[in-house]
This record gives C-alpha cells, sequence and structure tokens, in this order.
C-alpha cells in the first residue's frame, strides 16, 4: 500500500459512519453485483387499491407485457404489488391518477379479461397495443407502469439490464475500442 | 440586550456565500453565517441508494414532486426545497420555474459540477454585435481568480486551446465511455472542437479531499466530498479559523440600514420558532442566490434597497434549453453492458457560433454549447416509449440499453431584456411571512433561433455519430428550468444604470456586497457557478483591502 492509498483509506474510513460495511461494499467491485438485496415488502402484501379480481387481472397482463423466458419477468419482479402501492398512494397528490386506474380496470372487465384463456389474453393485449383501439389507453398506462415497476426492480436493473454502476471504482473504465474512434 | 456585532454578515451558504466565509474568516474577519436551512450531516444523508430501496422507485409518492419539488427526485427532493412553504409567483401566460435549495451548502451540493470559464468573447460580446452592455471587466481581470477557485475546488479536465474556452488549471479528465468516444468521433468529422466535460469532480487526491469513486449519485449529494460542494471544500476551513458563527435555520428578511447611509446587519426569522432576530456587521454580505438577493433588496427598502438607478430586478436570464435528440448508436446495439453512467460528465462541445470579431450577420447573435452521452444508465429512459410487448421487446430493451445516447443543449445565451425582471408580490407571502417574488420572465425570438439551431446542429452530430433518432422533437424549455437564472442586480461602470460594480459591491451602499450570478450582465454560454466564485473571490479580496484601508466604515 502505497502512501497515497493509505491517506486515502484512513480518510474515507474516518469519515464514513458504518466504515465496516462501506469498505466492504467498496471492495466488491468484481464481476458480481454489490446491489444489496431488494428490501422484502411483498410477500404478505395486501392490495390497498385494487380489487382481487383486478389484480388476477393486472398479474395476467402484466406478465404478458414482460414474460418470465430466460429471465425472470414481471411476476418475479412483484411488478403487481408495486403498482397497488403506488395507485393507493397517489389519493393524496395526484388522485387523477386512480381515476385513470378505475377506467383501465373496468376496460378489463368488460373484456371479461379474467374470463379468457392464456391465448385469449394475449390476442386482447395485442389488440389493445393498436393506437387506434378503444383499449389502448388502459394498455399504454398498464405498460408505462409496469415498466418503470420492472426495471427499477433488483430483478430487472441487475438481473434482466444487468446494470454495472451505482459502485465503487477506483477508476473509470474509459472507452477501450479502438473502432469507436473512427466511425 | 446590545445586538451582536460581526465584522461581516454573509447571507446564504452555497458556492458564494461559502467561498466569502472562508476568505474573510482566513482574514481574520468575524463572521456570521446565515443559512436558511439545516445543517445535514453528508455521511449520514447521503449514501449510494437503489431506486428498489426507495417506497417509490425514484419517482416519488405520485404528484408530490412535480407538484411541490419540480427539479428533484425522490432520492434528492430533500435537499431541495417545499414550494408550499417558499411560493413565488407569475403571470399565468409566463411560466417560470425556481428550483432552490435551502440547506447548508445550497446548491453545490446537487448541482452538475460543470466548471468552466467564460470568456471576452463573451465579456465583451456587446461591442461585437451591438446588442446590450458589455460587462465592466475583461478576461485579464478575473483569469488569476479563475485560477484560485479552480485551485482549490479541483477541477478535472483536459485543455483545449480555444479562445472562446479558455483553459485554467485542471487535474486529469474523466476518460471518455463508448458513447462519447463515438460523438467525439463524429465531431471530429463535422470539424467542432469537443472535450470532455469539465467538473468539479476530482480524479486524484486533492486537498485532502479523496478522488471520485464513479458512483454517479453526484446529483443527490456526495458522500465522500470528492465532487465540489460548500460542506466539504470551503466550510470546513472557514470554521477551522474559529472566526465564523454558523447560524443555520435563519431566515434574513431584511438588510438593516444606519443613519448614515450605511448597512449595519441583517433582521432573520428563526425557522422553526418564527422568532426574529436582528444581528449587527460591520460589512454586509448577500449570497443567498441571484435571486433571493435582489429578494432580500427589494424587502429591505420601498423601491428597494441600493436601487437608485431602478434597475434593480430587471435583467433577469436564465439559459436556453429544451429538449435534446436522443436515440441509439447501433454500434453499441448488444453489447456487453459496461459501466458508462459511473462519472457523469459527458463529451462538452463549446460554443462555435458567432466567434468573429464581428458577430451577428447569421440568424442569431451570441452562442450555445452542447453535451453528449449515453450508455447503459440506472433506468432505460427509452423503455416507456419503445413500442411491443412480450420477449421480444425485453430482448429489444435488452439490446438497445448500452447503445441509447443524447444529445442535450448544456446552455444557450439568453439575450439579457429589461423586460425580464422580478419584483415583491403585493399579495402572498413565505411560511414566515415575507413576500414572495413575482417573476416576470419570457423568451425572445434570438432565444428561440438558438434553441432551433441547437437542435438542427444536435441533429446532424447524432446523424454524423451514425446514430439513429428515436422519439426526438424540438421543445424549450420554460425559464428556470436551466437553474442558470443570473441578473437582476446587474454589475457596471455607471451607477446610473447598475446596482455593482465589477467588485459586486453596490453602488449606493459601499459596505454592501452582493455575491451570486445576480450582478451579471449576460449570460453567455457557460455554465455559471464557477465565474460566480471567482467573482466573489474577486470581490473578497478587494473588500478586504478597503476594509483594512477604513473604507468601508
Amino acid at each position: 500500500m502505497t502512501r497515497r492509498d493509505a491517506a486515502w483509506a484512513i480518510v474515507r474510513a474516518a469519515a464514513v459512519a458504518g466504515a465496516p460495511e462501506f469498505l466492504n461494499a467498496w471492495m466488491r467491485h468484481d464481476e458480481t453485483s454489490a446491489a444489496p438485496p431488494e428490501p422484502d415488502r411483498w410477500t404478505n402484501y395486501e392490495p390497498k387499491f385494487f380489487s382481487a379480481e383486478e389484480m388476477k387481472a393486472l398479474d395476467a397482463f402484466t406478465a404478458i407485457l414482460i414474460p418470465t423466458d430466460e429471465t425472470p419477468g414481471a411476476r418475479e419482479a412483484h411488478v403487481v404489488p408495486f403498482i397497488d402501492f403506488v395507485v393507493a398512494a397517489a389519493a393524496e397528490y395526484e388522485p387523477e391518477l386512480q381515476d385513470e386506474w378505475r377506467q383501465a380496470m373496468r376496460r378489463l372487465h368488460d373484456y371479461h379479461f379474467n374470463q379468457f384463456s392464456p391465448a385469449d389474453q394475449l390476442a386482447t393485449v395485442e389488440r389493445m397495443s393498436h393506437h387506434e383501439d378503444d383499449g389502448n389507453v388502459a394498455y399504454e398506462l398498464i405498460k408505462e407502469m409496469t415498466v418503470h415497476a420492472f426495471y427499477t426492480s433488483r430483478i430487472g436493473l441487475i438481473d434482466v439490464l444487468e446494470y454495472k454502476g451505482n459502485a465503487y471504482l477506483t477508476e473509470f473504465p474509459g472507452c477501450n475500442h479502438s473502432e469507436h474512434h473512427q466511425i | 440586550m446590545a445586538m451582536q456585532r460581526y465584522d461581516a454578515v454573509i447571507v446564504g451558504s452555497g458556492a458564494c456565500g461559502g467561498w466569502a466565509a472562508m476568505q474573510l474568516a482566513q482574514a481574520g474577519f468575524k463572521v456570521a453565517l446565515l443559512e436558511a436551512g439545516s445543517q445535514i450531516v453528508p455521511y449520514k444523508e447521503f449514501r449510494h441508494r437503489w431506486p428498489y430501496e426507495l417506497p417509490f422507485r425514484g419517482a416519488g409518492q405520485p404528484g408530490l414532486l412535480r407538484k411541490y419539488f419540480p427539479g428533484a427526485t425522490e432520492f434528492n427532493y430533500r435537499i431541495m426545497i417545499d414550494d408550499r412553504d417558499n411560493p413565488y409567483t407569475t403571470p399565468p401566460d409566463q411560466p417560470f420555474r425556481w428550483i432552490r435549495s435551502r440547506v447548508l451548502g445550497g446548491r453545490t451540493l446537487h448541482w452538475s459540477r460543470a466548471s468552466d470559464r467564460m470568456s471576452d468573447l463573451e465579456f465583451k460580446a456587446a461591442s461585437r454585435d451591438g446588442y446590450g452592455e458589455d460587462w465592466p471587466i475583461a478576461y485579464g481581470d478575473i483569469a488569476r481568480y479563475y485560477d484560485r477557485v479552480e485551485r482549490l475546488i479541483g477541477v478535472s479536465a483536459a485543455a483545449a486551446n480555444l479562445p472562446q474556452f479558455p483553459d485554467g488549471v485542471f487535474l486529469p479528465p474523466m476518460p471518455l465511455n463508448c458513447s462519447e468516444t463515438i460523438f467525439q468521433a463524429a465531431c471530429g468529422k463535422l470539424g467542432l472542437a469537443c472535450t470532455p466535460r469539465r467538473v468539479a469532480q476530482l480524479t486524484r487526491m486533492w486537498n485532502n479531499r479523496p478522488p471520485c469513486h464513479y458512483c454517479g449519485n453526484c446529483i443527490n449529494g456526495c458522500d465522500v466530498g470528492a465532487m465540489f460542494n460548500s460542506i466539504a471544500v470551503t466550510l470546513p476551513p472557514a470554521l477551522k479559523t474559529g472566526n465564523v458563527t454558523l447560524l443555520c435555520d435563519s431566515v434574513a428578511s431584511h438588510v438593516l440600514m444606519n443613519d448614515e447611509n450605511r448597512a449595519c446587519g441583517i433582521r432573520y426569522i428563526e425557522r422553526f420558532t418564527q422568532r426574529r432576530v436582528e444581528i449587527g456587521g460591520k460589512i454586509v454580505i448577500l449570497a443567498g442566490s441571484s435571486l433571493e438577493n435582489t429578494r432580500l433588496l427589494l424587502n429591505s427598502d420601498k423601491g428597494g434597497l441600493a436601487n437608485s438607478s431602478g434597475v434593480l430586478g430587471q435583467y433577469l436570464m436564465d439559459q436556453v434549453g429544451g429538449a435534446g435528440v436522443t436515440g441509439f448508436l447501433p454500434p453499441l446495439k448488444g453489447t456487453r453492458i459496461r459501466n458508462d453512467d459511473g462519472k457523469l460528465g459527458g463529451l462538452y462541445i463549446p460554443n462555435f457560433s458567432n466567434l468573429g470579431p464581428r458577430s451577428g450577420s447569421g440568424k442569431f447573435i451570441r452562442g450555445y454549447s452542447m453535451s453528449a452521452s449515453g450508455g447503459a444508465a440506472q433506468f432505460p429512459m427509452f423503455a416507456p416509449g419503445l413500442p411491443g410487448f412480450g420477449s421480444a421487446y425485453k430482448k429489444e430493451v435488452k439490446r438497445l440499453y448500452p447503445a441509447h445516447a443524447r444529445v442535450w443543449l448544456s446552455g444557450g445565451e439568453m439575450l439579457a431584456r429589461k423586460e425580464n425582471f422580478v419584483e415583491l408580490d403585493p399579495v402572498e407571502r413565505d411560511k414566515w411571512g415575507i413576500p414572495v417574488l413575482k417573476i416576470h420572465c419570457t423568451h425572445c425570438d434570438n432565444d428561440r433561433a438558438i434553441y432551433r439551431a441547437f437542435f438542427d446542429r444536435a441533429t446532424e452530430i447524432f446523424r454524423a455519430a451514425g446514430g439513429e433518432i428515436f422519439h426526438s422533437a424540438p421543445s424549450m424549455s420554460v425559464p428556470g428550468a436551466l437553474i442558470h437564472e443570473v441578473g437582476t442586480s446587474r454589475m457596471g461602470a455607471d451607477p446610473k444604470t447598475s446596482v455593482l460594480n465589477s467588485f459586486c459591491q453596490t453602488h449606493d451602499i459601499p459596505n454592501l456586497f452582493v455575491f451570486g450570478g445576480g450582478c451579471f450582465v449576460s449570460t453567455g454560454d457557460k455554465h455559471p457557478t464557477l465565474t460566480m466564485m471567482a467573482l466573489t473571490a474577486r470581490g473578497c479580496d478587494y473588500l478586504i483591502d478597503r476594509a483594512r484601508k477604513g473604507e468601508l466604515a
């Protein structure tokens, strides 16, 4: 350890509350992500906004939007309980968001979405994805929130996207591809 | 009880207030430093957090941030201010966004760290194109103060050797990521100069501060003080002198005056108790941000204190900003994910418009600067707008993720116009009963022409990079959104047409100084903070010299 390294380590160790955890996280800048686990907020989650029927419809809908394939999907990322949590919390400052979701849920109810076979559900989502379809407003609302919920979850961000940032690095890894210097 | 009397009372602890406190305290002045917000403990408050650790994954409770904390995210809104406690008004058809912080260190806690020197092409632009006024200073008057500020705060940058973008005292630049490297090649093809963005972020240990560890959390507050902010850089040496009395949670409401036309202190309101307190100072320094300083002056006397010129509040400017050009760089599609957003710097493309001796023959006068960057970010911003769903959609998001890129407007000059001004709202008061500002600000044709020129040129750069443009439409942001609001207490040689002299001393009251962006005569095309700090250092040199000669009494 050089003098400079030592000084740096001391400055940081002394300055940071919870120094051992800090240094531990700092040491792990290898291929394994140092991202902490996601707090478990969803195992025994009681829906606050959606009915059981709506939760079931949303579960099927979001699993079509972001399915479980070679990588985890909306179900593993607990997208639906998160959406319920957010929409319930909109009561205070953005009640119009709740109205939008009520209308979207009414649309799925009117379509008898829950009674369909998986193939028919897929066909319904496909139809709603077209701009001219009556259900497109509902589709866009559910998709936007699903995409936000999925890619901000640990599963979406770390396991699926393999995001490498928010780390501790000693040097920033600049571009080392000669082909990017000439285009 | 006799009023506490200090050598100097400083209002505000941000970039300029922190600097002034440090410089005066080191010169032996007994200083009272007032801060309207609270003192936070950075090493407790600022941690690397993840979206999934926050209740609303970064977006905040629906409606809350959009309505009351514009410009903030769930990561940082606690170091911004709540518009419900701190309102301001505008005419209904003239929206303005005033993004502020009340906390020890102010907006330095979450600023974008861009540290650019202004050049004589900006200070003396009026002489070249005939619009407005020159600054009363030239680059030569301020260069050594830029040096001094850069030496202390640490700026990582590369020399560019361009007259419109003066070089300074630099730490090694941060390396470019892949997208920035591609944009650099594109600029080369178009004959545009470009350089790693100059940022007040350390690339090596500097003045006992650790180097940046590239976590990308700068705008949420740096956990180790590797970026410049007051609480890590200027306030520790200020407090170390023993000459500074720090008064947090103290909301200044009035500059106090004595019978000899001298400022003699500040009246403030204790934030939590609402108790009114007066403290005395032989010198009063306002450094609470461009517009808060002006608000204090307007509130301190009928018609505004230090306003014999009548221009106090006038010539409000932000910089021109708006939507950039975004899309994907094909060579990066489907590549292995790298750490692209750890340094948050980008590639900087300095202004190249109207550099000639007689500018103004084109579609607009003055200039603009751009930035470009891209790569895997903490959220795939393009994903909600990408059509489709299912496995194919998911795979496409992953494939495009490292290729997402953008070119944005760092700052375009917004012309100084008298009709853009602030005044006290006749009715509305803040939580402490202080009249709030009514802000009148619009863009003019030249501002719009600059934005349009930017958008066309950014499109050209994106195409030269081989990029595919995705969901990009020109759209100017409302004034204030760049958080570069300056002017309203402009400097000038003539007391009849300006509030401050070139040392940021009010023409009318020799012991009253106003540091910050208020003194700006024009915005230029650079980020303003470094210039504000250099002008503060220059003003403090002058203040100390005159005070010692007894000329400020």
